[in-house]
């Protein structure tokens, strides 16, 4: 039988529907508020490949280091402008690190050559951890 | 009969006129604007738990909020697309005013509310647009105080009073914070509830 649906009726499954709303909200909001500030990140990186000598620069994906060989070991430099903060790249023809917010431009070893920048980019420590890999730490700054 | 009394029952209107009830009127343009700034609200309380001003953590904390804290994402973004619509609405919705005449006698008053809260609402966006404390924010916030101290005399005062210590480094400061998150929305709620009322004073249109 096809029930009379009064103005009544319809408010009344609006009000239930806002209340179903309201509770399935709950979890979500409780998850957000439940959560820690995030724990610090680590700031150990740790590589695993080829580094030829004499080559350039070469990105750890997903971070903001870079690694080169040179006579007598490794160095790591953090690709972090020096003047707001923006992620540097490496051009390896040009030799040269370029920022793309305000156009500071580093030598190959990461002084400031043009631009705003005022320092030179940040060197990090790297050392051998056995086993054939390298570890960065990033908070341990040599410059 | 009891003699009613209140904000909530001088809002109701005696009467409408069938005009003023034709969606075509308003497009609902006000009522669209007023629901984005309840989301806006609603979802800046809640940006409130885990967002912290300041050169160093507030943009950092904004990355974490959208990437870490669960429904972060969410929140962040259904409070900057509410934002976003607000800006849009209030626009078209002075738009419509003007097309459809309302700004005269008897309504003339509530035009400068609207207008108020026209600018009221683009301030928000701008502060809400420094708190994200991103480079384009500091750059932003660089160009509002060159802009404000323009002004002969009480242009510093009032980029101190506003912005506070903002620089092209750090857009977050605890006084764009306390403006965007407190003062603002509220006279802006204030100045809207006004509205509504004068709305109905002045021979109203659609009933809420």
């Amino acid at each position: 039988m096809a029930r009379d649906w009064t103005r009544r009726d319809v408010l009344k499954m609006g009000k239930g529907a806002l209340v179903a709303a309201g509770l399935l909200s709950l979890y979500p909001l409780t998850r957000y508020l439940g959560s820690r500030e995030d724990a610090v990140a680590s700031p150990i990186i740790s590589f695993k490949g080829e580094l030829k000598k004499g080559a350039p620069w070469q990105n750890i994906p997903q971070t903001r280091v870079w690694l080169r060989r040179v006579s007598g070991g490794y160095q790591a430099i953090l690709a972090t402008c020096t003047h707001l903060g923006c992620e540097v790249r490496y051009y390896p023809e040009q030799r040269e690190w370029r920022c793309p917010c305000h156009g500071s431009v580093y030598d190959e070893d990461g002084r400031p050559i043009r631009g705003p920048a005022p320092l030179p980019l940040p060197r990090v420590a790297v050392q051998p951890a056995g086993n054939g890999s390298l570890r960065i730490d990033t908070s341990r700054k040599l410059n | 009969m009891s003699q009613k009394r209140g904000f909530l029952n001088h809002i109701r209107p005696h009467g409408v006129s069938e005009k003023a009830m034709s969606f075509g009127y308003t497009f609902c343009l006000g009522g669209v604007s007023f629901l984005a700034f309840i989301v806006l609200g609603l979802t800046g309380i809640l940006l409130m738990f885990h967002y912290l001003p300041g050169a160093k953590s507030g943009y950092a904390s904004v990355t974490t909020l959208a990437s870490v804290i669960p429904f972060g994402g969410l929140i962040r973004n259904l409070h900057f697309w509410a934002g976003q619509v607000m800006v849009v609405s209030v626009s078209l919705h002075m738009v419509r005013v003007v097309r459809t005449k309302s700004y005269r006698p008897p309504k003339e008053w509530n035009w400068l509310v609207g207008m108020s809260l026209l600018v009221l609402t683009l301030v928000l966006d701008f502060t809400g647009y420094l708190l994200r404390g991103s480079q384009e924010s500091g750059a932003a916030a660089a160009v509002a105080v060159h802009i404000l101290t323009l002004l002969p005399g009480i242009g510093r005062p009032l980029a101190q009073m506003f912005l506070g210590e903002v620089s092209a480094a750090n857009s977050s400061t605890l006084m764009v914070y306390v403006w965007h998150c407190v003062a603002l929305p509220f006279l802006a709620l204030w100045l809207q509830m006004f509205h509504f009322w004068k709305i109905r004073k002045d021979g109203g249109v659609r009933p809420l």
